[in-house]
């Protein structure tokens, strides 16, 4: 019979994966999940789908709510962590309850950053992050014809995809921002300009906002230098920030994201971070890089709970890999620098 | 449009205002339009130990029963209202105090306990009060305010029902109650939006519907008041104390009286005098206190005075569970003192029903001339229903006293052997009828008398007398359709309304079942009751008792044994388990 | 009816303020925040400036660029109750909306007939050399530069600090009577010893002027700028030539005001290069989000090694750092990550690594750095007569740290030269009613300063000031949501009935069932051994470290047994005879 109480923060694909995980290894260990979204884990790389319409909202949850009993792993939903503390091995939630932990994952997951030279324009933008976000999306889209997609992700591409595909007119102004908080050089962002007015997508290149106006209730107007744009959703996508301000204080080493070894280790014994708040410096790679995508989320989540466990796993670090986005060659190293 | 049929408890430490704020929220369903059924639960204890719950049941059909499983819960304290979690519906809503005053343990966090599909909607009630009204007193009302936002109910509705019931108490706090309503609603619909949907339109009531909240105990004192009550005499006990207690306000300005008396023999004892000088007059008590009236009661069956008595039932024997519900006195009722003592017994099944048995009663004990035993229980008695009350007429206030004529004046007998066994009664003071009453056996003319064939003849009147009452008595009601049945459930007192729902879920899904209603305990309608049972392949009677009081008392009637569904828990049987026992009946058939 | 007033120089009574009053605990120069605070909302707008006066004689500079230690031990700020007060921006509305001043200017002191000399005009000189002035020494101060303010008119860029309102200070620093004399370099064109000569005292209030190198290759190449000298430049108006990429190398104000005149001058794409991460910035938070809504990019976990180019500047190479533990004097640890070098390329460079003092000879014991060895606590060096205080002394610190150490040293010089001190600390006690404060004002959110916008606004001259000051509206509003820790909230043991009515009423842990009290050597309250045993319980007592003086206690209790007082930390002129040690 085990001490233990595990716990994992976020039940994003990193979390539930290091949730069942942590289960699969010791069956009567304490696991508890919390998320701060109410319902069970679900997968947000085919939210562009569901906002294309082509896959329902039940497709995207990994598992019901239900099963999570029955693997005898806590899921506490709808509620949030708002604060660590590192001596007293325990974490606060938004509801002022403590709860304690011998071993402790952060999943806490990324957030659509928008870039401060746009903060004011912040009530005019839609992100894609979350799944009230996509039936924010769908709902909106029944209501226009046009959509501005801003920056430039790896989410941005799938988004387009979606909005071709439901014949919607799709600006795109790509800009070095896009590739936060690396600079990319001029021929990347040409050649993925260049894939996307094949697709027929309105690239506007090496622009900067002006202004940003709601003028209608269907439109907004976007002034950039030289051009004005109207469209009915303007789309914030300029990448994942990890989700980790509510860290800062803890004792934890805080950057970007939480500071980690390629061991996932978060510098204080039994705490680990994992998925896109996980800011990784890997030797061989000789720099630091935040993981981005789904199956790297869910390896990752395997990764930090062997390691809680004792293991000692490596966190792979895939090389120069290329791989194709929508048609557009990109070069995944680009999203794991720093 | 959806059907409504929403259970939202209110949990909290005593002090919190938790009964206040779940009498505002029934109310203001009311106002809205829903049919309201509601308990309260609370302790003795004035402020900081023990938890208050308030249980309502609301809908856009008059509710019946109540659920045994929670919609809405909202938590004025997370470490009481831990205890009701288990209760929650699928999907339930939680709306709780996420701004504790300090940093709060496992322990005293009610999300840590909940389901992961329970929805928890955590709102800072005190925060949001004492920055509305400066003071956290109100949160109460934010937490309704909260309520309200979320399930897209008007706000007016509850405005109304607040400057009621603050109206008396200044400006000041009317106003600061106000803001802290109209705070938790205001941020509720900035966080989280309208989130159910389809409640009803909430069209309000109108004028001529209008219905008022009307507990068990007050509908029973207004029954009283209607007959024309003017005398009462009684002892408190749980839980019939809100009867005496309301009375001694309304009688004295209708020129009646109250008069606490030493106990419970002395109770029973005035109001045999009241009837017997002519005067309506009544008493209500619970089992202990049923039990130490039962001589006197026998003493009113062998001289044929009438008497009025509620017993308010609750957990036994002895002094038992005092705020708890059970349905265990019907044998002391129907059969207790000495003798062959028959009696009336009469059972209400709801709210409005307490108001007009109890109207009834009177008229049923002049008529009778016999003490007639009201049977209700705790749920009944302290549960809220909102109703219109009926006008009532002439006829329902009438003086059914059976008087003699004038010719018999020289040669009364007040003990006349007639064939109905109702002999007539002169009142003391009526010029010239001398009698005498005893509670010895006695000849017509009232004599004391031990001879054999008039103790038989005398006690033979008695029966046929209150056999013949059966003809004023309500008779059983069949709630089915079709004529054979796979079960039939017989039920009595507050339990009718479970096995009612029960009934109705069970055809729902395709099977033969029906209920069948019983208000009159004793004298009971064999025939009727017997041409239901025929019909039933099976019989089952769920009651709150141990040794199953009705079916002992009917149960022959049936062909072969009755399914008996006992229970003591002190709480309502809830439909969903007579629906699991019906289910299991008919599996096993 | 007069109320009680007493004043208290008990160590007990100090200690309380100390964990009472956090804000001023936390100000270097013991500004009265609470009392300030309430001026402003109940517009004495004079008064409030006043009060800071009394403690810092530049309340509508530090009213902009003070680094705000007291908003950071602001109660308004623990963990569940939300933000601190915007204590600095309420202080520059009190410098913005007055009217005239309420105390008459010239030095009411009869002169001493002593002389003093000052050398530098920054904010330590100029402290010292007020205090001094008043108070009837005949004072001298000496500026190297063309005119006075030291680093506050050549370090710190005017979108941050106006000109109109430094000059207007300055000047009425110099009303006190201090003799001002630009264009004198101590240690060039004349000398300390001199000075000793001719002056009773010399106070070497000289701050740092020096900057540091990285010491990499490289750094010598054209297109190189040390931050100081950039900024020196850029505040005379007479900025240099940038390029379009600039890397500004430091963590401290000196970069983030590089950086944010480069965009001013033209720079299209400029990054802050950061050897540990923004949260171990100095910098106010407000500060780094308009740094970013500028366009600026804030890069960190990299330390230079090479500043490459071969006939100027062309890129910089940085290697990776990992950051450790942060050490017993505030910084954290770093360790540079070796095989992780990579280049980023810039056409201009900007060095903001620190600053030093430029030592002027003196005559006087040296410490390691060549400067006049001197104690921290009485600022005398090994020579009688000769001080040194602010920068000078400590190395960069804080605006309002050189303020409050200006003070101490004319403090010290005074009780040197004539023997007694001339004014002391104590705790001022008033027996008060519960202050119209509203509970409803704890939840008032607070106001953030308004900045230009949009952006390009802010860069159509050097001197556009980025934040336009909070509105009289809304300073006032900001205003009442301090909670005036000045007031002491206290339960009378021998009339308290025990019925807890203020502990359900209490917004927090703040009202507690006692067993014992805890206090320390001077007989100061420390803490509480608390019992939930009803028997052992010995009083119900209010802790005052955790009151956020709601009021709602006191409106509650059935038998009126809680008294307020305001108690304050405050000084007044010393008693003749009086020196304290």
């Amino acid at each position: 019979m085990t001490e233990e109480r595990f716990v994992v923060v976020g039940n994003g694909p990193a979390g539930h994966q290091a949730a069942m995980t942590l289960k699969e290894r010791v069956p009567d260990a304490d696991v508890t999940v919390i998320s701060r979204h109410r319902g069970s884990a679900y997968r947000p790389h085919l939210l562009p789908d569901f906002v294309a319409g082509k896959i329902p909202e039940a497709d995207l949850y990994v598992c019901p709510t239900d099963s999570y009993k029955e693997k005898d792993v806590r899921l506490r939903t709808g509620q949030k962590v708002v604060s660590l503390d590192l001596k007293e091995r325990s974490v606060a939630l938004d509801h002022k309850e403590i709860v304690r932990f011998t071993g402790l994952i952060i999943a806490a997951g990324g957030k659509p950053r928008i870039p401060e030279t746009l903060f004011i324009f912040r009530e005019l933008m839609l992100t894609l992050k979350t799944l009230e976000d996509a039936k924010l999306w769908r709902e909106k889209l029944s209501r226009c014809d046009s959509v501005l997609m801003m920056g430039g992700d790896l989410t941005s591409f799938a988004v387009t995809n979606a909005l071709l595909q439901l014949n919607k007119k799709v600006y795109f102004m790509l800009d070095k921002e896009a590739f936060w908080p690396l600079r990319c050089d001029k021929a990347t962002l040409e050649e993925a300009g260049h894939r996307l007015f094949r697709r027929g997508v309105e690239v506007l290149m090496e622009r900067r906002v002006k202004s940003m106006a709601r003028v209608s209730s269907r439109e907004c107007e976007v002034q950039l230098n030289g051009d004005r744009v109207r469209a009915g959703i303007i789309g914030a996508f300029f990448g994942l920030v990890p989700d980790v301000r509510f860290l800062v204080g803890s004792g934890l080493r805080i950057d970007r994201g939480i500071l980690v070894d390629e061991y996932l280790n978060a510098g204080s014994a039994g705490v680990f971070a994992t998925g896109d708040c996980a800011q990784i410096y890997h030797p061989e790679i000789r720099d630091y890089w935040v993981s981005i995508g789904h199956d790297n989320a869910v390896n990752l989540g395997r990764t930090s709970a062997l390691n809680l466990l004792g293991e000692c796993v490596k966190v792979e670090a895939a090389r120069e890999s290329i791989f194709e986005v929508q048609g557009i060659r990109i070069n995944t190293s680009w999203w794991m620098e720093f | 449009m959806a059907k409504v049929d929403l259970t939202v408890e209110i949990c909290g430490m005593s002090g919190d205002g938790t009964i206040a704020a779940g009498g505002i929220l029934n109310e203001a369903m009311s106002k809205a339009g829903l049919s309201v059924l509601a308990f309260d639960s609370y302790p003795a204890e004035i402020r900081g130990f023990g938890r208050c719950v308030t249980l309502s049941r609301f809908g856009d059909e008059e509710m019946v029963a109540l659920d045994d499983k929670i919609h809405v819960l909202i938590s004025l304290d997370d470490k009481q209202s831990q205890s009701r979690v288990p209760f929650l519906a699928r999907e339930a809503m939680v709306l709780f105090d996420n701004r504790p005053p300090s940093y709060v343990d496992a322990a005293a966090s009610i999300a840590a306990h909940v389901e992961p599909d329970v929805r928890l909607f955590g709102m800072p009630f005190g925060d949001l009060a004492a920055a509305a009204s400066g003071s956290t007193r109100g949160r109460n009302l934010t937490a309704l305010g909260g309520f309200a936002a979320l399930m897209g109910i008007p706000p007016e509705f509850f405005h109304g029902v607040i400057r009621k019931k603050f109206s008396g108490k200044g400006e000041k706090v009317l106003e600061a109650n106000l803001k802290s309503f109209d705070a938790g609603h205001r941020f509720a619909l900035d966080e989280f939006g309208t989130v159910e949907e389809g409640l009803g339109d909430f069209h309000g009531e109108r004028e001529e519907e209008e219905r008022i909240l009307i507990s068990g105990n007050e509908a029973i004192s207004r029954g009283a008041l209607d007959a024309g009550l003017e005398l009462y005499f009684g002892y408190p006990i749980t839980p019939a104390t809100p009867i005496m207690e309301y009375l001694a306000k309304a009688l004295p300005p209708r020129g009646g009286r109250l008069v606490q008396m030493e106990d419970e023999i002395a109770s029973i004892g005035a109001v045999l005098g009241s009837f017997f000088a002519g005067k309506r007059a009544m008493t209500a008590t619970s089992g202990p206190g049923l039990a130490l009236m039962t001589e006197l009661i026998t003493h009113g069956v062998m001289s044929e005075t009438p008497a009025v008595i509620i017993d308010a039932q609750r957990g036994g024997p002895a002094t038992g569970l005092p705020t708890k519900t059970e349905q265990s006195d019907l044998h002391a009722a129907v059969f207790g003192g000495p003798g062959d003592s028959a009696r009336i017994v009469i059972a209400p099944t709801n709210v409005l029903e307490c108001y007009s048995y109890t109207l009834w009663s009177f008229q049923l004990a002049e008529k009778y001339q016999t003490p007639v035993i009201v049977l209700t229980d705790f749920f009944l008695n302290n549960r809220v229903e909102n109703l219109r009350l009926p006008a009532v007429s002439e006829a329902e206030r009438a003086d059914w006293n059976v008087y003699p004529e004038e010719e018999v004046r020289e040669k009364y007998l007040r003990y006349n052997l007639t064939e109905s066994g109702i002999s007539p009664r002169a009142i003391p003071g009526m010029e010239g009828f001398l009698f005498s009453a005893t509670g010895l056996e006695h000849t017509e003319r009232g004599t004391p008398d031990y001879s054999p064939e008039n103790h038989m003849k005398m006690t033979e009147k008695r029966h046929r007398k209150i056999l013949g009452a059966l003809s004023d008595l309500p008779e059983p009601q069949e709630f089915s359709e079709g004529v054979s049945l796979d079960v039939g459930v017989i039920a009595w007192g507050s339990t009718f309304g479970s096995a009612m729902e029960a009934a109705s879920a069970a055809r729902k899904q395709g099977l033969k079942v029906g209920a069948l209603k019983i208000t009159s305990i004793f004298p009971y309608h064999a025939d009727k009751i017997r041409e239901f049972m025929n019909r039933c392949r099976e019989v089952l009677i769920p009651e709150l008792n141990y040794e199953g009081q009705l079916a002992n008392l009917i149960g022959h009637l049936h062909g072969k044994d009755v399914v008996r569904l006992n229970r003591t828990p002190g709480m309502p049987i809830p439909a969903s388990m007579i629906l699991d026992k019906v289910e299991s009946i008919i599996g096993h058939g | 009816m007069a109320k009680t007033i007493k004043y208290s120089t008990d160590p007990e009574d100090f200690y309380y303020m100390g964990v009472n009053v956090p804000c001023q605990a936390a100000c270097p120069a013991s500004t009265n925040i609470p009392a300030y605070i309430r001026a402003l909302y109940e517009e004495g707008y004079d008064l409030s400036y006043e009060i800071n006066r009394l403690a810092n004689i530049l309340p509508g500079v530090l009213g902009r660029i003070c680094s705000r230690p007291c908003e950071d031990r602001c109660r308004h700020g623990e963990a569940e109750l939300g933000h601190p007060v915007n204590i600095c921006h309420i202080k520059r509305a009190a410098a913005d909306l007055k009217q005239g001043l309420s105390r008459p200017e010239a030095s009411p002191w009869t002169p001493l007939g002593k002389k003093v000399a000052v050398v530098g005009s920054g904010p330590a000189g100029l402290a010292a050399g007020y205090d001094l002035s008043t108070i009837g020494f005949d004072v001298t101060i000496f500026e190297a530069l063309d005119e006075a303010g030291g680093m506050l008119r050549y370090g710190i860029p005017e979108f941050r600090l106006p000109r109109s309102v430094l000059n207007e200070e300055i000047d009425r620093i110099l009303t006190g009577g201090a003799d001002l004399r630009t264009g004198v370099r101590v240690g060039k064109d004349a000398a300390v010893e001199e000075l000793l000569r001719d002056f009773d005292a010399v106070l070497l209030a000289a701050g740092c002027y020096k900057s540091i190198p990285l010491g990499v290759p490289g750094e010598s190449l054209p297109g190189v700028h040390p931050g100081l000298e950039f900024m020196m430049s850029v505040c005379s108006n007479r900025p240099p030539a940038i390029g379009d990429r600039v890397l500004v190398i430091g963590a401290g104000f000196t970069a983030f005001d590089c950086a944010r005149s480069a965009v001013r001058l033209g720079a299209g794409d400029v990054a802050i290069c950061l050897r540990r991460t923004e949260e171990d910035l100095r910098v106010t938070k407000d500060e780094v989000l308009e740094t970013k809504k500028e366009g600026i990019n804030i890069l960190s976990l990299m330390l230079s090694r090479r500043v490459l180019g071969s006939t100027r500047v062309e890129g910089v190479e940085f290697v990776r750092t990992s950051p450790g533990e942060v050490s017993p004097d505030g910084k954290r640890t770093i360790a540079a990550i070796e095989g992780s070098e990579f280049v980023l390329p810039a056409d201009s460079v900007i060095v903001a690594a620190g600053q030093r003092p430029e030592p002027i000879e003196a005559g006087a014991l040296k410490d390691a750095q060549g400067l006049a060895a001197a104690d921290r606590d009485s600022f005398r060096t090994s020579l009688k007569g000769l001080y040194v205080a602010g920068d000078y002394l400590t190395g960069p610190s804080t605006v309002i740290e050189s303020v409050g150490m200006g003070r101490r040293a004319a403090e010290r010089i005074a009780r040197d030269l004539t023997g007694k001190a001339f004014r002391e600390k104590a705790v001022r006690m008033e027996e008060a009613e519960i202050t119209d404060r509203k509970r409803t004002w704890d939840y008032l959110p607070r106001e953030e300063m308004p900045a230009v916008q949009p952006v390009q606004e802010r860069f159509r001259r050097l001197n556009v000031e980025v934040e336009t000051g909070l509105t009289p509206e809304r300073a006032k509003e900001e205003s009442k949501r301090c909670y005036l820790c000045y007031l002491h909230y206290e339960i009378d043991v021998s009339r308290c009935i025990y019925c807890r009515y203020c502990i359900d009423v209490a917004p927090r842990d703040c009202i507690k069932l006692v067993k014992e009290v805890l206090t320390n050597e001077v007989g100061a309250v420390t803490g509480f051994v608390e019992t939930t045993r009803w028997r052992e319980v010995n009083a119900v007592v209010i802790d005052n470290s955790r009151c956020i003086r709601c009021g709602e206690c006191m409106r509650v209790c059935p038998v009126n047994c809680i008294s307020v007082t305001r108690v304050e930390l405050t000084e007044r002129p010393a008693e003749e005879g009086l020196s304290h040690d």
